[in-house]
């Protein structure tokens, strides 16, 4: 009974803080736009033309794919720990991330050998999210089926990691041969970026989102089965192989449509599940689903704002915030609490 | 015991003796060097040239200097070869250089066969190299971060212009072994268009073509000097916005830069005059957006080279009142046979073409009838 007290101040608690670090991110920026005038461009009465622009075109998408990104990478983060039943797993595990980047790298450094056929500019946002989103299929289909001829999960863990070692090196010797100016490009799409999506672009990354987390919220009965062992689970009605394919899918949508369009994004996915698990001391997906959800979207949130200098212009890449604020944070829990909750 | 004390003494004496001798030989500075900041020239009664190089990088703590002896005169000199960097025998008949922006000036200087390697050839863009490529008189080096030691022995250059970014490189290590003399030119760091240029006089000593690089630069001093007199006649004075975004971050050039001073040479306001950097600024898409929202002119958006390809990168672009105007003009789309673009090779050493490109375009009627060569209009 005061377990399930504490769970729901917790939900409060991170309710309200998602709500507000949305606001604040909406709030601060490059340019100093004042507390009113944000109220009311908000609103949708008058305001200056161009910071009008800048909230509604750039930063509102921007927040609300933080949002989405830091919600879905934590999710497919939870759905991958659970399935391998290894605190080490993120959403990358299965070569998601490095099927993205090898996609990108060909559009990219390729694209000096492709110009020949193509007289248009290929290299756009929508080149880059496409290219994407069709390296990382690539790889999670040959995961797929490599996983119904293997039915270890730890087998099947090692052999996406040695998809990831192989892409990884095709994309060095791309690297290696390319112009800076290109190389530059690549570079900047593995830092990661949670801005410039346009609202279509933000309308389809928020349906394969939610459809993650819809089919996630269908295998809550699942996937507490994998933390019983595997008979028990099935006395209890879950079939276990067969929810696996479902989890590795939509891992590989959540993950993948996200790679897709902010690039690969570190750490939240692999943190956010554990200190969810220490915070709630509880296991069961029926309260980690949400608590993720809720997490995931502040971590990112706050670590947008932090990428933003105070009183600079400058913005840090958001792969290097997320891993220099959370890193410390999972530190702290594991040493309050002297052992991992998994 | 004593007499080894006296050995001792009378070598030191010596020693001392001679270097005062030395330093006293270089008579002859020839200042003429006015506007690059990075090398200096003098010469010695003996007939030395000593290329002092003082800012081969930015922000360098280390200079570097050079003996060019005729080889004529090659029996008859002595020095002590401690004191320098590298000792040259000039004329050379074999060389290699690094950077493309190395090109124009041995071109200019009529020496292009001396020419023997190039890392990448394919970023070579000047039709009479490309030539000399194709027949085989320079070969491809490899990459230019870690230039093939193999290749570049097997060409036997008496001398390598390099260019640094912080003098470390483990390949010239290696060929510096091997008796190639390793030459730092640092026209890259110059921030001054007829700065930049200069470095033609840098080159010339090599090829004992001194007076042919004097006349030179003075012809492309003069018309970059006429040139920004007319643009000063001008009545309305543009505002200008330059670069582009990489993701969030948008990238231009700084107030010091080689790039904003064509903009002040062509008598336009360029923005960000007033940020005092030489390299490049990264600011972030907000502030340039409310800053430059309503420039007049956008020059060189990064690679881009049409209003489709600036939309497809962002919609934000949309924005600017250029885009809308019509009014963004870029060097992309000037490039040689290989695609690489003509102006990272020649616009350093013809910075009067750049400035003459740039007041046709920002002063519609200060140059009417010229036809720019590197600065175009994006594709629609």
């Amino acid at each position: 009974m005061k377990n399930s007290k504490k769970t729901g101040f917790l939900f409060i608690a991170l309710g309200i803080v998602l709500c507000v670090s949305a606001f604040l991110n909406i709030c601060y920026g490059a340019i100093n736009i004042p507390l009113s005038e944000t109220f009311t461009i908000l609103l949708g009465t008058a305001g200056s033309n161009t910071n009008a622009y800048i909230i509604w075109q750039y930063r509102l998408p921007k927040a609300l794919t933080s949002v989405l990104v830091g919600s879905g990478l934590s999710l497919s983060g939870l759905l991958m720990q659970t399935l391998f039943r290894n605190p080490l797993a993120g959403p990358f595990v299965l070569g998601i991330s490095s099927g993205a980047s090898l996609g990108v790298a060909v559009l990219i450094m390729g694209s000096a050998l492709l110009s020949s056929f193509f007289t248009f500019d290929i290299v756009t946002n929508l080149g880059l999210s496409i290219a994407a989103s069709l390296g990382s299929f690539l790889v999670l289909w040959c995961v797929v089926l490599v996983a119904s001829y293997v039915k270890d999960t730890m087998a099947l863990l090692i052999i996406g990691l040695m998809f990831g070692s192989i892409t990884g090196a095709v994309v060095g010797i791309l690297s290696y041969f390319t112009d800076s100016e290109k190389l530059r490009q690549f570079i900047f799409w593995s830092f990661g970026s949670v801005g410039h999506l346009t609202w279509h672009q933000l309308l389809l990354l928020a349906v394969c989102v939610l459809t993650g987390v819809a089919i996630s919220c269908y295998l809550i009965k699942s996937l507490n089965g994998y933390l019983l062992n595997e008979n028990y689970a099935k006395s209890m009605g879950v079939h276990l192989i067969r929810s696996r394919y479902l989890i590795i899918l939509t891992t590989g949508i959540l993950a993948g449509s996200i790679t897709a369009f902010a690039g690969p994004i570190a750490f939240v996915g692999l943190a956010v599940p554990h200190i969810c698990r220490q915070l709630f001391s509880t296991m069961d997906h029926k309260v980690l689903i949400p608590a993720v959800i809720l997490l995931g979207a502040i971590v990112l949130l706050v670590c947008d704002i932090a990428a933003q200098l105070p009183g600079a212009a400058s913005v840090l890449p958001i792969n290097a915030v997320t891993c220099i604020l959370g890193a410390p944070v999972v530190i702290w829990l594991l040493l309050k609490d002297r052992k991992l909750f998994f | 015991m004593r007499v080894l004390h006296y050995f001792v003494l009378f070598f030191l004496i010596v020693g001392c003796q001679q270097k005062i001798e030395k330093s006293a030989a270089i008579t002859k500075n020839t200042n003429s060097i006015h506007h690059a900041k990075g090398f200096s020239i003098a010469s010695t009664s003996s007939g030395i040239t000593i290329i002092k190089i003082s800012h081969p990088w930015p922000d360098a703590k280390t200079s570097f200097k050079y003996a060019l002896i005729p080889k004529l005169k090659r029996d008859n000199i002595t020095l002590d070869s401690k004191e320098y960097d590298a000792v040259i025998y000039t004329p050379l008949e074999r060389l290699v250089v690094t950077s493309t922006t190395h090109l124009p000036a041995i071109e200019l200087l009529g020496v292009l066969d001396k020419l023997k390697g190039f890392p990448t050839t394919d970023h070579i863009s000047s039709k009479k190299a490309r030539a000399l490529v194709k027949n085989g008189t320079i070969k491809d080096l490899g990459n230019v971060a870690s230039i093939n030691t193999e290749l570049t022995l097997a060409v036997k250059p008496e001398v390598l212009i390099a260019f640094g970014v912080n003098g470390q490189n483990k390949a010239y290590n290696t060929l510096q072994a091997a008796n190639i003399p390793i030459v730092y030119n640092g026209d890259w760091a110059e921030s001054t268009p007829l700065g930049k240029a200069e470095w033609i006089k840098f080159f010339a000593p090599f090829f004992q073509k001194e007076k042919k690089a004097d006349s030179i630069f003075s012809v492309i001093e003069n018309s970059y000097k006429i040139t920004r007199k007319l643009a000063k006649t001008a009545v309305k004075i543009p505002t200008v916005l330059s670069g582009a975004m990489h993701k969030d971050i948008w990238y231009l050039p700084g107030g010091n830069s080689w790039a904003a001073a064509f903009l002040k040479d062509a008598n336009a306001y360029y923005l960000w005059r007033e940020r005092q950097n030489t390299g490049s600024l990264a600011l972030s898409w907000e502030h340039v957006l409310k800053k430059g929202r309503n420039a007049e002119f956008w020059i060189a958006p990064a690679q881009f080279t049409s209003y489709t390809g600036l939309e497809a990168a962002s919609d934000h672009y949309k924005q600017f009142t250029p885009f809308k105007n019509k009014k963004i003009y870029t060097f992309s789309k000037t490039v040689g046979a290989t695609g690489s673009m003509l102006y990272y090779e020649l616009a350093s050493q013809r910075p009067d073409i750049v400035l003459k490109d740039l007041v046709h375009i920002l002063h519609p009627n200060v140059l009417p009838n010229y036809k720019p060569f590197f600065f175009k209009p994006l594709d629609l």
